[in-house]
This record gives structure tokens, sequence and C-alpha cells, in this order.
């Protein structure tokens, strides 16, 4: 599947232009992307941090991604999810990075992080279930 | 728990009406209830938050969201004294798609808080389905005591 093809689906989901991401690196089983800084994801607007329901919605995308890079229609179906937030996020681009820890026959485990400046200072780490059946 | 008060109740809408930007706004959510026992919100539909072409499931993303900023609601309500709240995690289980364009409805309330930590839990369903909810959540938040009060908790410490 070419990161093309890929974000030319992306495009085609709502919410998901309503994030504004692109998917930058795509491998078996993993996924990395980009979201664009709007205000329309701003949780405090004094601070002008990021709302920590679209960084939980664009770790869950990007793991649902991982899970079924090739959806044509709607993405791969969450189960669940839980999200530890880490620290603030502010004003700018935000990172994700998915791995799909277990893919079995009906059900897949995703774990993902999200970042600003670097890596190793998460903003927010998430497990996510997907039902594949 | 005290009742709440109308006075607070309306400085409540109020503050929550006066963000300016950003989710919270973009969602046009309505505080429909307040009191004691917690607080219920609509959220009326809107086609930016669906997945499909057709535009009638909503992404989960959205839902978890909404149960977030409503829980900063119900610890604003439940809570006084606190100048800062971060949220610490959050679980959200997905029940059912989310297929409809009817309005969604959220019930949430701080369950526990202690001089730290508040916890909360709350309920999404498609307005008229209350019997049919499409997700549930608990989160727990971070809390810092002090004098700023009510407003000064919107406009300063929450991290998310």
């Amino acid at each position: 599947m070419d990161l093309q093809t890929v974000n030319a689906n992306v495009s085609k989901v709502p919410f998901f232009r309503f994030l504004d991401f692109e998917v930058q690196r795509l491998d078996s089983l993993h996924a990395d992307a980009e979201m664009t800084f709007a205000s329309r994801h701003i949780g405090n607007p004094v601070l002008e941090l990021y709302h920590g329901g679209i960084i939980a919605s664009f770790m869950e995308a990007t793991s649902a991604i991982a899970v079924h890079p090739e959806f044509s229609d709607v993405p791969a179906k969450p189960i669940n999810l839980t999200v530890d937030y880490l620290r603030p996020a502010t004003k700018g681009p935000l990172y994700a990075s998915a791995h799909v820890t277990r893919k079995g026959k009906r059900i897949a485990s995703v774990s993902a992080i999200s970042w600003q400046t670097s890596r190793d200072k998460p903003v927010a780490e998430g497990l996510y279930h997907f039902l594949l059946v | 728990m005290p009742e709440v008060t109308k006075q607070k109740m309306e400085r409540i809408a109020q503050m929550w009406n006066a963000r300016g930007s950003g989710l919270i706004t973009h969602m046009a959510l309505d505080i429909e209830e307040v009191s004691s026992a917690g607080v219920r919100v609509r959220m009326p539909f809107n086609p930016d938050f669906c997945v499909d072409k057709d535009q009638t499931l909503l992404h989960g993303g959205i839902l978890t969201a909404l149960l977030d900023s409503v829980f900063g609601l119900a610890n604003f309500v439940a809570i006084d004294g606190v100048s800062t709240m971060a949220t610490l995690d959050l679980r959200v289980d997905y029940l059912r798609p989310a297929y409809s364009r009817a309005d969604v409805i959220v019930r949430a309330h701080c369950f526990r808080q202690t001089r730290h930590i508040a916890f909360d839990a709350g309920s999404i369903w498609f307005d008229g389905h209350e019997d049919a909810e499409i997700a549930r959540g608990t989160a727990s938040f971070a809390l810092t005591r002090g004098e700023t009060g009510l407003f000064g908790a919107t406009t300063e410490g929450k991290a998310s």
C-alpha cells in the first residue's frame, strides 16, 4: 500500500479532514502521521493547548491505519481505548506513531504515542483495540 | 454534595459559552442540566465528525473528546476551590456503532474527589435512545487547589 493511496483515502474521511493529518510512514503493522495545528483543535484557548480528545482521536486514527491501511470506505472499527496524558500539547505540529502489538483473526491491539519536540517526550500514550470482523 | 445553586450554574454556563474558540465551540455544546447528580449536555449532529461518505457514522474520537470536555464541566460543578485541572487518563468503550444523525446526549458526573484527584464517569447515547448507549467512559484528573476558582481553572490549567 503506497502512501499516496492511503493519504487519498484519509482525505475522503470527513473527521480525518477535521483532524488534518498526513500519513508519513507505513510499514507492516506500523504507521506514523503528522497533524497540522488548527484553532478547532484547541482545548485551552488561553494557553492554546490541544484538546485531549483531539490527541486521543489522532492516535486512534493513526492506530486504525496501522491496523488496516487499505481501508477504502470506513476505517478499522474501534472497540475501546485507554489514554495516558503525559504533557500538555502546545500550538504546532503533533506527531503520532502507532504499532500493532497483536493482530489476531478477530481483534487487534495497538499501542500509540504522540509527541511534539521529541519522541522521548511523549505528550500522550494510548492503547487501542479494533474489531477486524 | 450540596445542590448546585442557580447562580453557580449560570456562572458555569457563561464561562462555557465564553470560550471563544476551540473544539468545545466547534462541538456547539448545550448544557441541559446541572445538578448534584451530574451534568447533561447535548451535542448537535455535525457531518464533520463522521467517518463515512454518507456522513451518518460518528468517529469514536469525537465521542472521546466529548466525554473529556463534559468531565471537565462535571468537575467544575462538583469541586470548589480548584485552580487548575488536567486529564490524567481516559478510558472509553465504544458500545455500538454510532450510526445516526440525531443529536448526541452525554451524562457525566464526578463520583469521587480527593485533594489532588477527581474521578469521573459518563455515558453517551443518541437523543431518544437512552436504552442504547453508544459509549461509556471513565477518567481521572489531577487537581491543583487554589483561590483562582472556576474561571482560572478553565483559562489557566486544563492541559487538555
